[in-house]
C-alpha cells in the first residue's frame, strides 16, 4: 500500500470512527446541581449594567460615540481665521459711517 | 404523563415536572454541547445553563416546533456563546502571557475524547474532533447533531432552521472539508516519522 493509499484509508476510518457512537451522560445529580445554581441567586442590576457595558460591541460603539462628539465639538469652536459674514457687515458700515462716540475733546480739536 | 401536558405543567411552575424533563433530556442536551465544546466540564456547565434558561423562558414555548427542537436550539445556542466566550479568553490568556502571566496554559487546547467512541476507534475518533474544531459552525452542528446524534437530514433541518438540501449541502461541504484536514494531518504526521 502507498502513503497516498494509507491516508486515504486512515482518513475514512476517521470519518467512520463515530458512525456507531453512543451518547454520552452527564455527571450524577445534575438537577440537584441545576437547583442549586439557581437558587444561588442572579445577578444584581449593576452586574448586568457592567456586564451589557463591557460587551465589546457595546463599549467599542461608546467610546466611537465618545470620539465624534469631541471632535465635533472641537470643529465647531474652532476659532476661524476670517472674519465671518456678520462681523464683516458690522465692520463696512462702521468704516463707512464712522460709528464713533462724540467726545468733548474731539468738538475741541477743530484743527487737522 | 406525556409531553404536552409535562410542558403545561412546567409552565405552571411545577418542580417534579422540571426534574422530570430534566432526568429525560440530559443526556441529549449534554451530548450535543458536548460534540460542539469538545470538554466535559464545559459540556455539564452548558447543560446546566440550557436547563435553567428552559425553566425560565418555557412560558415562551407556543408549541409550534417540536419541544426537542426547541431544546436542540437552546443547546447550540449557549454552546456557540460557550466557545466565543472561550475564545476570548484565550486572546486574553495570550496577551496576559505576553506580560508574563500565566495564560500559556489556556492556549494549548485539550486532546478531547468522546466517552461513547468504541475504544478500537478512540485515536481515529480523536483525530476527528480535532479536525472538527477547524471547519465553519453551521458545517460542525450539522455533522454533530447528524453522526453524533443520529439525527436525519430533515430533523437536522428543522432545528438549524433550514432546508433539506441546504443540510445536504453543509453536510457535504463538511465532510470535505474534514477530509481536506485530515489529510493534511495524517501527511504531516507520516512525514514526521
Amino acid at each position: 500500500m502507498n502513503k497516498q493509499e494509507q491516508i486515504n484509508k486512515l482518513v475514512e476510518e476517521a470519518l467512520n470512527s463515530v458512525d456507531d457512537v453512543q451518547r454520552a451522560a452527564t455527571k450524577p445529580y445534575l438537577f440537584t446541581r441545576i437547583n442549586a445554581r439557581m437558587n444561588k441567586g442572579t445577578e444584581t442590576f449593576w452586574e448586568k449594567v457592567g456586564w451589557f457595558i463591557g460587551r465589546p460591541a457595546v463599549a467599542f460603539t461608546g467610546l466611537c460615540m465618545v470620539i465624534l462628539i469631541n471632535a465635533i465639538v472641537i470643529m465647531n469652536n474652532r476659532p476661524s481665521d476670517s472674519m465671518n459674514s456678520t462681523e464683516l457687515a458690522v465692520q463696512t458700515q462702521t468704516d463707512e459711517f464712522s460709528y464713533t462716540v462724540a467726545t468733548i475733546y474731539d468738538n475741541e480739536n477743530t484743527q487737522p | 404523563m406525556n409531553q404536552p401536558e409535562l410542558i403545561v405543567q412546567l409552565q405552571q411552575g411545577d418542580e417534579a415536572a422540571f426534574k422530570k424533563l430534566v432526568d429525560e433530556w440530559q443526556d441529549m442536551v449534554y451530548n450535543t454541547a458536548l460534540g460542539i465544546v469538545q470538554n466535559a466540564e464545559d459540556a455539564d456547565d452548558i447543560t446546566q445553563e440550557v436547563f435553567i434558561q428552559v425553566y425560565k423562558s418555557v412560558s415562551s414555548f407556543k408549541g409550534d416546533s417540536k419541544f426537542s427542537t426547541w431544546l436542540y436550539r437552546i443547546t447550540l445556542g449557549k454552546a456557540l456563546d460557550h466557545e466565543k466566550k472561550k475564545k476570548r479568553k484565550k486572546r486574553f490568556g495570550f496577551v496576559q502571557s505576553l506580560f508574563g502571566g500565566d495564560g500559556v496554559e489556556q492556549i494549548h487546547a485539550v486532546e478531547f475524547e468522546h466517552p461513547g467512541v468504541q475504544m478500537e476507534k478512540k485515536e481515529r475518533a480523536n483525530e476527528l474532533f480535532s479536525a472538527l474544531k477547524q471547519i465553519p459552525d453551521n458545517q460542525r452542528i450539522a455533522f454533530t447533531l447528524h453522526k453524533l446524534e443520529g439525527q436525519s437530514y430533515q430533523q437536522v433541518a428543522e432545528i438549524m432552521n433550514t432546508t433539506l438540501y441546504a443540510v445536504e449541502s453543509l453536510m457535504s461541504r463538511a465532510k470535505t472539508n474534514l477530509r481536506k484536514e485530515l489529510k493534511n494531518y495524517y501527511n504531516n504526521s507520516i512525514a514526521e516519522k
